[in-house]
């Protein structure tokens, strides 16, 4: 259609006015109706959240793990500090053993290839550290003992690439603080014991987490992977 | 100015006037309108925890949304090229329905962005802090709205040039407008598709054929809907729309969809067989990973949909067996909304960077927000078509009555009431 | 009494009611056709329970408005509160009391609130021991808890990923592994947060500038500028940011009051959040929050710039990685390991590590 007459009136009239009317008088009510139905509506949509789990609060505590002896090192025997020496130098020790009889019941040495208190307690002064040289050294500076076979950590721990600074980022500064080793670990058992986790993350608000990795069939990367272990795993869970 | 005013004012007073249909068809899309500002009311007071997104799969329904209007948009304008660049007089006319239609996905583009946003109070911080040319979310604010107004000057210009019978001065103000139109629209698509793929933490979208993906499959999309339109028109206004157009409509679609498909079939290829870890988002969003299996069926519809549209495409077309075309270009609406919607926006979140997979899936009251939005545009375009249509027949021009008008013409006396954003 | 403003509104706007999405228009079409001579009893009736019906269509529409709370309702203030890099110390001032009083208002505390600015020569590194990391998430919750984020719904900055021995894919990692004890043997942990990287994709999409990079290397928000469009959330290869899908809730008792502008102020609805290396903390020396809780001294945090800090250490006497470095974000925040691992597959019995 190239031009058109304006002349020409419309060919179809656009307008036809009785069924136009009629629903025109239906405007009004199905606005009100409408009006109704959101005024009534629900005044909240739904917003699914999933509730926070709950723990112990007290889990977030920013002290050292253990708090370490000091130096000269006392032990509370009927309420009152003993120093180490008082008893000592009254019974002698059994000799090289690791049970001992009455003291010290809840030392389980567990620590490597050691197999006596002697190995690190230095016999003539209990309230020294022996090191392998036969010298001692005072409580306070334990991690010379430690380093003579954990090297590289000590190394590590020097530089600060192990163990944790805390207080202060700043090199220098008087609040920085680096934990000993004992402030971290138990000398008689170094080894960290398994914790329980705090909580996972519950943000989804729509259906059930993912679990788990996603199948790789023939994963070189994973065939050392023990299956017995895997087994045992799922056992346990 | 006061003969403008008057015009925007008869415009104004005709959208109001119309058949039964007509009153039924914009009821009912002022209800689903209505229904949308109500969801999105109570999005503005509860947060858009009202949606299905999370911080997982951080955009959906929305975005999607938009992304498929900028398509619609730049598409609307494709007409222009043959009708103005090949002087095709046949398509003359149906540019200007082109054009009113990208002004109206325009519009329901930025409703669609407002309605994602969290803080759309905050809107002027893009007025005082705009950064560009860094961000690409800027340079889409530009395009879009400079696209709108460049659209909304032709039609207006144009429309108004008719209404007052003065001849159109082409040259010098149609003409210039109309050619950057036509690169704007491949600008406004192409600053779109850069949006997602110049993000590298998103391998999915991390990648070049996204843009020419994007601009193919709207050059397919935006005429087929187009194609439906004009028929829609023809039938139910006085407007004879010369239907020859059609044929060259369906070639557009034709050779764009085919396109399409071929860069999608690429991208396929490369995710697939190279096989690497990348590739879990479309891994997801074509078979699925373990349980999680939202989006296959979509896709899959979404391919079945276009690949028989393109068949029926393929097929010799005759003139008399309109239907066909008409259902393949269904198809490809529809097949090309989930492609670009659910199939390339969501799978990009999923799984996250980290790995964590977590499905979206939009809520009621998204999707009443989404409705009301296209409600509304497609409102705005009857309203514009309810318009243009006697202008143009010249059944309404500054020196006629209208039909729907009573013969004793008031005078102006409300401007006030018929602000309308067509600029001058 | 909102419901009456709006009413008002849609009159005096005279929007087009009878049949255009906006609603209103009634005024037009209806006084309109009053005054018409010749118009019918019946047209006038036709158009007047349009409108009204229109009208009223759309005050119901909007009514959910009646909800929003105070906190959220655009104020002048809020509206003319400047981008963070704009504001004098005056504005700065003005913002600082104005928070205070939000705070007060919805936690009955006043905070300790300042604009803690970057120290000089200070840029930040972050550097994580994988091979000590034992997975409990204390970090995590030491996080929120400093941090004042959001508990319902949750919000939280570092996610930590089980990780199966043997590969060091992160697509391989499990979020919500759940067993009675940590470290499984199988498994070893990488906790990820927020990388601060130095060449941020997160900044660069902002379109109001509302996240920037600050002189010591902390990726920051100011949650007042942000428009919520969440494009940093998509563009971040970290999955480190987090959005306030909904108004953030914290128990009073929980609120830490030591807050600063840009870190740990409540947040609104709508806004994005991040990792922010405890910036209120770290800026006067302190280490941040996730560092100070860990129990086993896996995280390391420090100025790189001074070559004895330990991350220095960390990275020149370490074999580091970063996360997706083919990306080029060039992260703050690198993960090591140590020669031998402790808790090895097959225990590492004996073994001195």
């Amino acid at each position: 259609m190239a031009e058109h007459d304006p002349t020409r009136p419309a060919r179809r009239p656009p307008d036809t006015p009785a069924h136009a009317r009629t629903a025109g008088f239906l405007i009004g009510p199905v606005f009100l109706v409408l009006a109704i139905i959101m005024f009534l509506g629900s005044r909240s949509t739904e917003v699914p959240a999933a509730a926070t789990p709950e723990f112990d609060r007290a889990l977030l505590r920013v002290e050292p793990r253990r708090t370490i002896m000091g130096d000269p090192p006392t032990t509370v025997i009927a309420g009152f500090d003993q120093r180490c020496n008082a008893c000592h130098k009254l019974f002698e020790s059994t000799p090289g053993g690791t049970s001992p009889l009455v003291q010290h019941s809840q030392i389980v040495l567990n620590h490597g290839i050691n197999n006596s208190c002697a190995n690190c307690h230095a016999k003539e002064d209990r309230e020294r550290l022996v090191l392998l040289d036969g010298s001692s050294i005072p409580y306070a500076e334990a991690e010379m003992l430690c380093r003579q076979c954990h090297g590289p950590v000590y190394r590590d721990w020097t530089l600060g690439t192990h163990g944790k600074t805390v207080g202060s980022w700043e090199v220098g500064s008087s609040d920085a603080y680096r934990l000993k080793c004992t402030e971290c670990h138990d000398p008689h058992s170094p080894r960290f014991e398994a914790i329980e986790p705090l909580p996972g993350p519950n943000s989804l608000r729509m259906g059930e987490p993912a679990r788990g990795e996603h199948q790789r069939p023939n994963n070189p990367l994973r065939h050392w992977t023990d299956e017995s272990a895997h087994d045992h795993e799922e056992a346990h869970e | 100015m006061k003969e403008y005013t008057r015009f925007l004012w008869r415009c104004f007073r005709l959208s109001f006037h119309g058949d039964w249909r007509y009153y039924t068809w914009m009821l009912l899309l002022t209800v689903i309108a209505l229904l949308g500002l109500n969801a999105y009311c109570k999005q503005l007071v509860y947060g858009l925890a009202t949606t299905g997104m999370t911080d997982q799969v951080s955009w959906g329904l929305y975005i999607a949304n938009f992304t498929y209007l900028v398509g619609i948009a730049a598409a609307a304008v494709m007409l222009v090229i043959p009708a103005y660049i090949y002087k095709n007089k046949e398509l003359h006319d149906v540019v200007i329905f082109g054009e009113l239609l990208a002004v109206a996905a325009i519009v329901m583009c930025l409703l669609f962005v407002t309605a994602d946003l969290g803080r759309p109070d905050r809107f002027h911080h893009l007025m005082l802090r705009f950064n560009f040319p860094l961000s690409m979310l800027t340079w889409d604010v530009i395009v879009l709205n400079v696209y709108l107004v460049l659209n909304l000057h032709i039609c207006g210009y144009m429309i108004y040039t008719v209404y007052r019978k003065r001849k159109e001065n082409r040259k010098l103000f149609v003409l210039p407008f109309v050619f950057i139109a036509i690169v704007w629209a491949v600008s406004i698509h192409t600053v779109t598709a850069f949006l997602y793929s110049g993000l590298g933490g998103r391998p999915f979208w991390n990648s070049a054929v996204i843009a020419p993906r994007f601009i193919a499959s709207a050059f397919a999309a935006g005429p087929a809907f187009i194609i439906i339109t004009l028929q829609v028109i023809n039938r139910m206004t006085s407007h004879e729309m010369p239907l020859n157009a059609l044929k060259l409509l369906r070639q557009i679609v034709l050779v764009a969809m085919t396109i399409n498909v071929f860069l999608l079939l690429s991208e396929v290829f490369t995710d697939f067989y190279t096989g690497a870890v990348h590739s879990v988002s479309a891994q997801y969003l074509y078979f699925g990973i373990g349980e999680h299996t939202a989006l296959v069926p979509w896709i899959w519809s979404a391919i079945t949909m276009n690949l028989i549209a393109l068949f029926l495409l393929y097929l010799p077309y005759r003139g008399r067996r309109v239907w066909v075309l008409n259902t393949a270009c269904v198809l490809l609406i529809i097949g090309i909304w989930i492609e670009k919607g659910m199939g390339l926006i969501v799978p990009a979140f999923i799984p996250t960077p980290l790995g964590e997979f977590v499905e979206y899936m939009p809520t009621m009251n998204e999707i009443l927000v989404g409705l009301g939005i296209w409600a509304f545009g497609l409102l705005l375009y009857s309203i514009f078509v309810r318009i243009t249509v006697p202008v143009l027949n010249g059944d309404l021009s500054y020196d006629t009555v209208y039909h729907t008008e009573p013969e004793s013409k008031p005078a102006v006396r409300n401007a006030s009431g018929s602000e309308r954003s067509v600029p001058s | 009494m909102n419901l009456r403003i709006y009413e008002g509104d849609g009159k005096s706007e005279g929007a087009c009611g009878g049949s255009c999405g906006c609603g209103g228009g009634g005024d037009g079409a209806g006084s309109g056709g009053m005054s018409r001579s010749g118009i019918t009893r019946r047209s006038f009736l036709r158009r007047g329970t349009a409108t009204a019906g229109g009208l009223a269509a759309l005050a119901a529409s909007l009514s959910p408005l009646r909800d929003l709370e105070s906190d959220d309702k655009p104020t002048v203030e809020k509206f003319l509160q400047k981008h963070y890099k704009e504001m004098s110390a005056e504005d700065m001032e003005s913002a600082l009391e104005r928070i205070r009083n939000e705070v007060e208002r919805r936690y009955e505390v006043r905070p300790d609130i300042r604009d803690i600015k970057p120290m000089d020569g200070v840029e930040f590194v972050y550097a994580l021991n994988l091979t000590r990391c034992i997975g409990c998430r204390k970090c995590v919750h030491a996080c929120v808890a400093e941090n004042n984020q959001s508990r319902d719904p949750e919000i939280q900055y570092i996610r930590v990923l089980e990780m199966p021995r043997g590969s060091v894919d992160i697509e391989d990692g499990d979020h919500h592994y759940d067993r009675p004890t940590v470290p499984d043997d199988n498994h070893y942990y990488m906790p990820v947060q927020c990388h601060q990287c130095a060449n941020p994709p997160c900044v660069k999409v902002c379109p109001v500038e509302a996240t920037w990079q600050e002189p010591d290397g902390i990726t920051v928000i100011d949650y007042d500028w942000c428009i919520g469009c969440r494009y940093c959330e998509a563009a971040c290869p970290y999955w480190a940011r987090r959005f306030n899908f909904a108004k953030p809730s914290l128990p009073t008792s929980d609120l830490n009051t030591t807050m600063s502008y840009l870190s740990n102020r409540p947040r609104q609805k709508g806004v994005m959040e991040k990792c922010h290396f405890c910036l209120h903390r770290t800026r006067e020396g302190k280490m941040p929050a996730c560092l100070e809780v860990c129990p086993v001294g896996a995280r390391k945090f420090g100025n790189v710039l001074d070559p004895e800090s330990d991350v220095s250490q960390v990275l020149k006497t370490k074999r580091v990685f970063v996360l997706k470095a083919e990306l080029n974000t060039l992260p703050r925040f690198f993960y090591y390991y140590d020669e031998r691992d402790p808790v090895g597959h097959r225990g590492g019995e004996g073994a001195a590590s």
